[in-house]
């Protein structure tokens, strides 16, 4: 991988190893490198332990959505869901458990897959593409059972209700559609910004709170009563906003990661070295790697011990 | 020279041969070196000076006050020696208890800091449980915000209240006029049925006229 590469490399998703002691990270090249976390966060880490220690190409395009489950990382490339075994990538060894491609209208073009998330409640993978559907596939048969039609545009973005088992897909669109029992449509009024646009990038939920924002501004909706409670005076589009403790991590244009409260005012904005962000993941897997990792449009990761710092970097 | 002063000075306490390698310490200083401190350093040579001197001072040809004096300076020399022992024996003694003292220090600290680390487990549960809270209360002031947004709910049952009252008193109002309208249709149908009938009854009767009319001429012509 030359230098030029290196400088026009993005990586796109991120993913933690169900044991936490490994991060998956995929790149606009299509490839997916697997970085020890154990090696790099050990006090006696060298340079060498900050490079992957597998890299591979997994798809033809760019790797836009990485999954992990128990013991499966699933990957999204163009129009394609490839499935690798954690025990496997861990030996080195690179050979998909199996592709498998949502059943598409038109054969001619074939959409990118923008977002995958499992659905708990009966253990089967959501979908999220190019082609303006959400292809839910059943992970024990391995069969798509089921299209949801509705967006007008492509769906950036998908997540699920724990509790109550619904999807929510936020799409280019501007709205963000709930798909349970009875369809509820969303749009949004008072945070939009028009000279953003209006689609929506970024969808996260707490079961009672939803994250989203995009071209409009962040804010935080109660999905009981479906009004906006916050919006978030936070300058440019975010791509990804996650619920921590008592705070909201937000990633987005800009070269940092930001702190916001409940309340809708911005704590604290952490300098980063990439100069957007498109992935922000927590290590939730393992309690001894505990750690926030960003990535977006340059071949670093950095790796936060301490929110409140960057610690050192991952690089391709 | 310098070798010779250090000797003297009783610096060495025992013959530090490396500073032979130093200086090329000539034969005279061995010799001196060997007369004055052969017989060891400090306390050993007082020992073996007290016990030279006691053989020479059994061996002594010299008058009874000479040897008075000198068993009186050995007696000296003797106690010096049992001085010296006293305080060592003292100096080994504090030692140990010394040692026993800064054995509590440590046990006593590292009690503390195993105290030290369940309070910090502690404080760290403390902090979760705080920061669970510190979202539940902004959850809860986020949902204010958007109930203040709406309008009280007395005022709202007030206002739908009054609404109602205005909806019954229209309602009544347009069963009256219905009613009256009712009342007016009906009234009209009568007349308008009774004017009818008289319009038909005049026109029978003006049949039955005319009929009469032409009969009788006819009647009048035959």
């Amino acid at each position: 991988m030359g230098p030029v590469e290196l400088l026009h490399m993005s990586v796109f998703s991120q993913s933690f190893s169900p044991c936490g002691r490994f991060l998956a990270a995929g790149n606009n090249y299509g490839e997916i490198a697997v970085f020890s976390l154990s090696a790099a966060l050990s006090p006696d880490a060298t340079a060498a332990n900050q490079k992957p220690v597998l890299t591979f190409t997994a798809h033809e395009g760019p790797v836009f959505s990485l999954l992990s489950t128990d013991v499966h990382l699933l990957s999204a490339g163009n129009g394609e869901i490839s499935a690798w075994s954690w025990n496997e990538l861990t030996k080195k060894n690179v050979k998909p458990l199996w592709t498998k491609r949502p059943n598409y209208k038109s054969s001619l073009e074939i959409p990118e897959i923008n977002s995958m998330i499992i659905n708990p409640r009966d253990n089967s993978l959501v979908v999220g593409g190019g082609d303006n559907n959400i292809h839910i596939m059943d992970l024990e048969h391995g069969v798509f059972k089921n299209i949801l039609q509705g967006h007008s545009d492509y769906i950036h973005c998908v997540s699920v209700r724990d509790r109550e088992a619904e999807i929510l897909s936020g799409g280019e669109d501007g709205a963000v559609r709930m798909w349970g029992d009875d369809l509820v449509l969303v749009l949004f009024q008072s945070c939009a910004r028009p000279q953003f646009g209006k689609w929506i990038s970024c969808l996260t939920t707490d079961s009672d709170w939803m994250l989203c924002g995009g071209g409009p501004s962040l804010s935080l909706w109660h999905l009981r009563s479906l009004s906006p409670t916050s919006i978030f005076p936070l300058s440019g589009c975010q791509r990804q906003a996650a619920f921590y403790q008592d705070k909201i991590l937000a990633v987005g244009e800009g070269a940092f990661v930001s702190h916001c409260l409940l309340g809708g005012e911005v704590k604290a904005q952490i300098p980063c070295t990439p100069q957007s962000l498109n992935t922000l993941q927590l290590n939730t897997n393992s309690t001894e790697h505990r750690v926030l990792t960003v990535g977006g449009s340059s071949d670093h990761i950095d790796v936060f011990t301490n929110l409140s710092y960057r610690a050192f970097s991952l690089s391709f | 020279m310098l070798a010779s002063c250090l000797l003297a000075q009783g610096f060495m306490d025992s013959p530090d041969l490396s500073i032979l390698s130093f200086v090329r310490v000539p034969d005279e200083v061995i010799r001196k070196r060997l007369l004055i401190d052969g017989d060891g350093a400090g306390d050993d040579r007082k020992i073996n000076v007290l016990l030279k001197s006691f053989t020479k001072w059994c061996n002594s040809p010299g008058t009874p006050e000479e040897g008075f004096m000198q068993y009186q300076r050995m007696l000296g020399t003797l106690a010096q020696c049992e001085f010296s022992m006293g305080k060592t024996l003292m100096v080994y003694d504090m030692n140990l208890r010394e040692m026993e003292n800064y054995e509590k220090i440590y046990s006593n600290i590292e009690q503390n800091i195993m105290s030290a680390h369940e309070k910090i487990a502690e404080c760290k549960k403390e902090i979760q449980r705080a920061k669970r809270i510190r979202k539940n209360r902004q959850e809860y002031d986020a949902l204010a915000k958007v109930i203040q947004q709406h309008p009280d709910r007395h005022e709202t049952l007030k206002q739908l209240e009054a609404l109602d009252k205005e909806l019954q008193q229209l309602s009544h109002i347009k069963e009256n006029v219905d009613a009256k309208l009712e009342l007016r249709k009906k009234q009209f149908h009568v007349l308008l049925s009774t004017i009818q009938e008289l319009q038909q009854t005049l026109e029978n009767d003006e049949k039955s006229d005319d009929d009469n009319n032409q009969e009788s001429p006819a009647e009048n012509g035959e």
